[in-house]
């Protein structure tokens, strides 16, 4: 054959470029194809080929009619798999069959029209791995001509994305699953958040099953995605225990992680997911639980187009942690609810009992109140006083009624089963004749009484029962608290509402007393008023209904001036339940027998008419008859009886005067007083609560007054609150009655006070009573500050009786000035102000007798003592410690948020809020002890040098008690310290609290340890996410960032933005461009987070591959500002783009809107690269970007970056480039790892960068590297290369030539134990050079040879020449070779 | 591929025996140049004068084939290989010549 002499020529020639796959295309039979043998190839052809085979970036190509294949050593690596080296010289359409549909229709544009085409991360599937295989790959396809200018074939430049995809795809899943879960409240909203998430990405899981186990073991389906539950691989439940079941829970229930095969056989009809087959392997994995068995396990259909290796497990892994951890939030919300809900459920069974008793009340007044009436009718004409018993009967039957029908009211309103019917009524008329049933009353009060209700434009929609409650109830306080003057009731319109209005000239409410004006219960003590009765329900239950009509109810009062009550209620029915709404039936005039109670009550109140309150005079003949007369009274005596409640007071006079006594009455304390100091009586009684005066009032003004100090007085009371502070004026004589009394005993003990207060003065005895009585802690002290006298009350309060009194101002129950300072401070402050001022009030700290911690609010008066005019202190306190422990309570929850919120990680968590702990109780340590299943727990604690082992046997054996304790629950110690356990994310942590001495932990003190323990477990949860969720956002990103391979000479770093932590849009990339030079980038997109990073990894891919094309960097970033023109949030992304030959140091470059590189020259000279400038990226696409050259001279470092690195607040952009020149200046001497690690260190602002950082660092020349046999002959040819690079590193003739021969008497020692010991060993020569030095090492993989000089002459003088010649010479010798290190420093 | 060397023997008009080595000298081929040196060298006779002129790399190698020879040669280097001559003592044994157009200048004058 003529062509047989050629043919291994021109094969050498074509495909000797790459030795491996030129070898694979040598054998291809090319005969037998289109193309012919290859030494018939034309030209173009030819270059094509070796065009392919030269490069190092991945390309394939087709050539001639049937397309022939082609594809270099990358193409081999990155893509073809195992059709290798199969698809050599096959047609592409049989290489690619399986994808031919997608890139065949590219490949014939790209042959019919000269195009070229580029596609983005396409997604084909290859069969490459032994099975269909998601691939995803960026790729441009341009044409091939022949020698003729015909177009023959194409080639195809790619890049393999997809582990880029993936990873993108996969983190988009897991950031989704770890987004915000505050919203989510409930396992089961939290579940179909996580379905919501999981089902987004059905690519990689085209279905997955959320199983929860149960309490019986059993698991039940929770959530689904992609499959319907039900389905047969879908059972709603599954048992842990059957051994055939499809999804093996008992495995699971154990922690481990199952994959199962799923065949078409055994589970039909899968669902695909995002895919058109269905999965052939599931992954099964638990929910992870701290401490404890799995909450359930996640099925994950796997993607049959990817093999389930380290990535994706992990994958399904994090996102089971991230269900896991949503599972275990919701649940411990949940836990709180239903703490929450039971504390309702208490609330809602006091209103049941309220309703139930008022019911229960109802039926026996109804008893009382029928047989009543008929009473009343059939004794008309009785005797007088006959009918006026039945008289007050039935007044107190009509009262009571009236209280047990509001508190029903209110049981209705709270149960929501208030029947209202609301009709039409014309507002004014049906107000105006309801308060007209008060008129009489108040005319007889004196009041003037006005009512100015004027027509409305339109009916409002009222219950009338509800109403006449409204305006009756608020209409009887108006009487009850006003004495002088008047009371108005007005009706109008304002604001397009009905406004009702009962404005009265009364006593007013005092400012403090407003807020809880309509708080039920409560009652305004100390006002003036007509009578001291009244439940404290009235305009609590007014608010209510005023409420049930749309409407609102406000009150305006100023102290001795009076009260407005000012109803609004909206017109029409809109805002009212339709069903609730009737049409007008009611005669408008009718005012209902409602009226009736409130109207009887006011009358008592007022003065009698027929009767006058004073100066009763005996009656002679009531004795006779009276019916209680069981004894007459021995002596007969004078009493006093004051009561505000008339029926009250008329009994009572009854009563004594039956008995023979000769009887007084007063209607208040003030009347009494004066009676007594007109004609002082032998004994008082009086009630405890009464308006103007009450009744221990009066005792006091009697007793300051001589003439009656010593006049017994019998006091009355109903209020059962006081009962336990009048025991000890029980202890002796009978000076104190609580109703209800019988008449009997009211005799006997008025018999026996009379008597005995003739023989003994009771004065002292009294004095005492009094002050016991008092709820207030009492305390009388003597000008130094003495205490010398104090309560039962406050013996109560703080644990010390008059016994504990010492002399001098310092109290037992003052703080130790020593352990607690402050406290002390205060008390002495407050001392001060005791002594110092005529009155006043403070609130401070004090020490209980058992050494519990109070807050006690005081007041006091100076006081001169009448006996000796001392100036005496009088004072009373209140315990106030829970409502100061209430507003530590918020401050310590407010100071513990803030220490989470302020951590980095959980460490840093856990130190500030132990801290925190310790601050609040002033402990003297505070320790956390975490059970992650290792041996001995993870201790964190506010001293440093605590340790687990050294704690005493005792403190451990309690610490780990605690730990199986149930969580939250405090535990306090005797011996000063308490306890607790919480929830930590990596198992149960104990948190211990040391008082440091013995000081009791009390329930405020466990309550407000468990709200804090409750609040940390959330905390730091919360925290432990956080840092998972940037760890996964960090390692993305990294993956996503810069080459995996550098060129030698080059360092980079990236760094996220510190705080928060920020994951951005910058980047740096080298680019091995085909002819040898290196493409360098570094840019930055705008703004932060995932979509940054996304535009990011586009904006690089694009610029690698524009650089490859083109290796112009102006051309580069014209063509890139077309593409971020097209991609959103690529706009203003700055770019510096330069092409660097790694030979010659020659850089081309040009800037897009970034900040100019820096080069620091071996001098130290520095020059900043900002020539080349023009705008940021696609702000004005189409437009010329200029370039500029430099050389990076010998041994000169370069640096790129982002502005991250320079920037700083408040500082010119300048000042921070100049800081960066000086640090890469001063290091220029650095190997170039350790300087980019410096420069990272020292620019760091203080608390880290604000923004995301890249840098890119290079020093001319790149280290010299290589590597050979260890024989003699490849000696030269490494001096070769070693002086060409010496040369490049800028070095003296004379210079250079010392390296060189140092450098060849270490290999020249290296071959020859290397040849002995083991021969093929290899040799390594490592040269890099920093600014002003050079450093080389020789690495064998014998062991160094010593010197001996008497057997081996020259060898031994090899190591004298080494020594010599270079700077040191260190030698490292071990068992897997022997290194030489030598440097040496270059001259000038 | 090894070091490359080519020696060549000569005479001075003053028939003064003279080896030329040209390339470079290192353990591959230092036994040639020390086989080539023994040949030349007469210890009897004239010194041999060694010229290294040509030589751009030499090593202990090539050192240690001089040594033995010391005394009956005299050297012809470039001033790059001097130091290496200083350094191993070589040049207190012999003369050291500079290169130059009357090939004589003695290196210590």
């Amino acid at each position: 054959m003529s062509s047989g002499d050629r043919q291994p020529r021109v094969d050498a020639d074509v495909f000797a470029i790459d030795e491996e796959i030129g070898r694979d295309l040598a054998r291809v039979d090319w005969a037998a194809t289109p193309l012919g043998a290859p030494a018939g190839w034309p030209q173009s052809l030819q270059t094509a080929v070796r065009i392919l085979l030269s490069s190092r970036f991945a390309m394939w190509m087709a050539w001639g009619p049937e397309l022939t294949f082609f594809c270099n050593a990358a193409y081999r690596r990155d893509t073809l798999g195992r059709k290798y080296p199969w698809a050599l010289g096959r047609p592409a359409s049989q290489v690619w069959a399986e994808i031919w549909d997608d890139i065949g229709p590219r490949i014939d544009t790209v042959l019919t029209t000269g195009q070229a085409t580029w596609d983005e991360a396409l997604l084909l599937f290859l069969q490459r791995s032994g099975y269909r295989e998601e691939t995803y790959h960026t790729f441009s396809y341009s044409p091939l001509r022949n020698d003729g200018g015909a177009l023959v074939g194409m080639l195809c430049v790619v890049r393999e994305d997809t582990d880029q995809v993936i990873g993108e795809r996969r983190m988009a899943t897991l950031r989704d699953l770890g987004s915000d879960p505050s919203v989510v409240r409930t396992e089961q909203e939290m579940l179909a958040f996580a379905e919501r998430q999981l089902n987004r990405n059905r690519r990689d899981l085209p279905f997955t099953l959320t199983y929860l186990f149960e309490e019986d073991g059993r698991a039940r389906l929770a959530a689904a995605t992609g499959i319907t539950a039900g389905h047969p691989a879908a059972p709603r439940t599954l048992s842990s225990t059957e051994p055939g079941a499809l999804w093996p829970a008992g495995r699971l229930l154990e922690g481990e992680s199952v994959r199962v095969a799923l065949d078409g056989a055994t589970v039909p009809e899968l669902p695909t997911g995002g895919w058109p087959e269905p999965p052939t392997e599931a992954l099964l994995v638990p929910l992870p639980r701290q401490g404890g068995t799995p909450y359930g396990f996640l099925v994950a259909g796997m993607n049959r187009y990817r093999a389930l290796d380290d990535d994706y497990h992990g994958f399904v892994e994090l996102a089971a942690g991230h269900v896991a951890t949503g599972i275990a939030s919701a649940r411990s919300y949940q836990a709180q609810q239903r703490r929450a809900e039971e504390l309702a459920e208490l609330d809602r069974a006091k209103t049941a009992f309220f309703s139930n008793i008022s019911h229960e009340f109802r039926t026996p007044l109804a008893l009382i109140m029928g047989p009543l009436e008929e009473l009343r009718i059939r004794l008309h004409g009785a005797e007088r006083s006959v009918q006026e018993e039945l008289e007050v009967i039935r007044r107190n039957g009509l009262r009571l009624g009236k209280l047990v029908n509001s508190l029903l009211d209110f049981s209705r309103i709270e149960a929501g089963r208030m029947q209202a019917r609301y009709e039409p009524v014309d507002l004014a008329a049906a107000t105006a004749d309801l308060v007209s049933v008060f008129r009489s009353s108040m005319e007889r009060a004196g009041l003037t009484f006005e009512v100015d209700c004027p027509p409305l434009p339109e009916p409002v929609h009222i219950d009338r029962g509800m109403w006449e409650k409204v305006v009756l109830n608020l209409l009887s306080n108006a009487l009850k608290f006003t004495f002088h003057g008047s009371v108005r009731v007005t009706v109008r319109t304002e604001d397009g509402q009905a406004v009702v209005r009962i404005a009265d000239t009364g006593v007013g409410v005092p400012e403090q007393e407003m807020p809880r004006l309509f708080e039920r219960f409560h009652r305004i003590e100390n006002v003036q008023a007509r009578s001291n009765e009244g439940s404290g329900i009235g305009l609590a239950l007014v608010k209510e209904l005023v409420g049930l009509h749309g409407g609102t109810i406000t009150a305006d009062s100023a102290l001795g001036e009076g009260t407005v009550f000012t109803i609004r209620l909206p017109f029409g029915s809109a805002h009212l339940p339709a069903t609730a709404v009737v049409p007008a039936v009611t005669s408008t005039t009718e005012v209902s027998t409602s009226a009736e109670p409130f109207v009887q009550e006011a009358q008592r109140w007022l003065p009698e008419v027929a009767e006058p309150a004073t100066g009763v005079e005996p009656d002679p003949s009531a004795g006779e008859e009276f019916r209680f007369g069981h004894r007459r009274a021995g002596t007969p005596a004078r009493v006093l009886v004051a009561d505000d409640n008339a029926d009250m007071r008329e009994y009572l006079i009854r009563l004594l005067r039956g008995a023979g006594h000769l009887v007084d009455a007063a209607a208040d304390g003030q009347q009494a007083l004066e009676i007594a100091r007109t004609e002082v009586p032998d004994l008082v009684i009086s009630d405890v609560m009464m308006p103007r005066l009450d009744g221990l009032r009066l005792v006091a003004a009697l007793r300051a007054d001589s003439r009656t100090a010593g006049t017994p007085v019998l006091l009355l009371s109903a209020r059962a609150g006081q009962e336990a502070s009048i025991e000890g004026l029980e202890a002796g004589a009978d000076d104190y009655l609580v109703k209800p009394f019988s008449a009997a005993e009211l005799l006997a003990r008025v018999r026996a006070n009379v008597e005995l207060a003739r023989l003994r003065n009771h004065h002292a005895r009294w004095r005492t009573a009094l002050v016991d009585s008092l709820q207030e802690a009492f305390f009388v002290c003597d000008e130094d500050g003495t205490v010398i006298e104090i309560n039962a009350a406050f013996t109560d309060i703080l644990g010390y009786g008059p016994e504990d009194l010492r002399s001098g101002p310092v109290q037992p129950w003052w703080p130790d000035r020593e352990r607690e300072p402050e406290a002390h401070r205060r008390v002495v402050e407050a001392f001060e102000v005791l002594l110092g001022q005529s009155h006043g009030s403070y609130t401070v700290p004090v020490t209980h007798a058992d050494g519990h911690r109070l807050w006690v609010a005081a007041a006091f008066n100076q006081v001169d003592d009448p006996d000796t005019g001392r100036r005496m202190v009088v004072g009373t306190f209140r315990d106030v410690t829970a409502e100061h422990y209430a507003v530590q309570r918020e401050t310590a929850l407010a100071a513990l948020s803030v220490r989470l919120s302020q951590a980095d990680d959980l460490t840093d968590a856990l130190h500030g809020v132990l801290d925190e702990l310790r601050k609040l109780w002033r402990a003297a340590g505070v320790m956390a002890a975490v059970f992650d299943g290792a041996h001995a727990p993870v201790i964190t604690a506010t001293d440093p040098r605590l340790r687990w082992d050294a704690l005493p046997e005792q403190r451990r054996r309690g610490i780990t008690a605690l730990r199986d304790r149930p969580l939250l629950t405090p535990v306090a110690d005797q011996a000063g310290g308490a306890g607790i356990a919480v929830e930590h994310p990596h198992g149960t942590m104990v948190v211990w609290i040391d008082l440091g001495e013995k000081r009791p932990f009390t329930d405020q003190d466990q309550t407000l340890l468990a709200l804090l323990a409750g609040h940390l477990g959330q905390g730091l949860h919360r925290v432990h996410q956080i840092d998972q969720q940037r760890e996964t956002a960090l390692a993305l990103q990294r993956a996503i960032l810069g080459p995996a391979q550098l060129p030698a000479g080059f360092a980079v770093r990236y760094a996220p933005a510190a705080r928060p932590l920020k994951v951005g849009g910058d980047w740096y990339d080298t680019v091995e461009l085909p002819d040898g030079r290196i493409g360098i980038v570094v840019g930055d997109c705008v703004g932060h987070g995932l979509q940054a990073a996304t535009v990011m990894g586009q904006l690089r891919s694009a610029c690698r591959a524009l650089l490859l094309q083109d290796s112009r960097p102006g051309q580069t970033l014209m063509a890139l500002d077309r593409f971020a023109a097209q991609l959103p949030g690529a706009a203003c992304a700055t770019v510096f783009c330069g092409v660097l030959d790694l030979f010659t140091g020659e850089l081309r470059y040009s800037s897009a809107g970034h900040p100019p590189a820096v080069i620091a020259h071996p001098d130290g000279t520095i020059h900043l690269l900002d020539q080349g400038r023009s705008r940021p990226l696609a702000v004005r696409p189409g437009l010329d970007r200029p370039e500029a050259d430099c050389v990076v001279p010998a041994r000169a470092t370069l640096l790129l970056y982002t502005d991250g690195l320079v920037e700083r607040r408040r500082q010119p952009l300048s000042s921070g480039i100049a800081h960066a020149a000086a640090a890469i200046q001063s290091g220029r001497a650095t190997p170039i790892e350790t300087l980019a690690t410096d420069l990272m260190d020292q620019m760091a602002p203080e608390g880290g960068y604000d923004d995301d950082v890249a840098l890119l660092l290079y020093r001319h020349p790149g280290p010299l590297e290589l590597e050979f046999p260890a024989e003699s002959t490849h000696l030269a040819p490494v001096r070769t290369a070693l002086r060409n690079w010496l040369d490049r590193c800028g070095l003296a003739p004379a210079n250079a030539y010392d390296v060189l021969v140092a450098a060849g008497e270490a290999c020249a020692n290296a071959i020859e134990h290397g040849n002995r010991d083991s021969p093929g060993g290899r040799i390594r020569l490592r040269a890099a050079a920093t600014a002003d030095d050079l450093r080389l090492s020789v690495t064998d993989t014998g062991r160094w040879r010593p010197p001996q000089p008497a057997a081996n002459t020259h060898r031994g003088r090899g190591l004298v020449l080494m020594r010599a010649l270079m700077d040191t010479i260190t030698v490292t010798a071990g068992t897997a070779g022997t290194t030489v290190d030598m440097q040496a420093r270059i001259n000038g | 591929m090894s070091t490359p060397l080519s020696l060549a023997t000569s005479r001075r008009p003053d028939g003064t025996p003279v080896l030329t080595a040209t390339g470079e000298i290192d353990m591959s081929n230092a036994a040639i140049f020390a086989a080539a040196l023994a040949d030349a060298v007469d210890p009897e006779g004239v010194h041999l004068v060694v010229d290294l002129t040509a030589v751009e790399y030499l090593d202990s190698a090539g050192l240690a084939a001089l040594f033995p020879h010391a005394e009956c040669i005299q050297l012809v280097v470039t001033p790059l290989l001097e130091p290496l001559l200083t350094i191993s003592g070589l040049a207190d044994l012999t003369t050291v010549h500079r290169p130059g157009p009357d090939q004589a200048a003695d290196s210590g004058g």
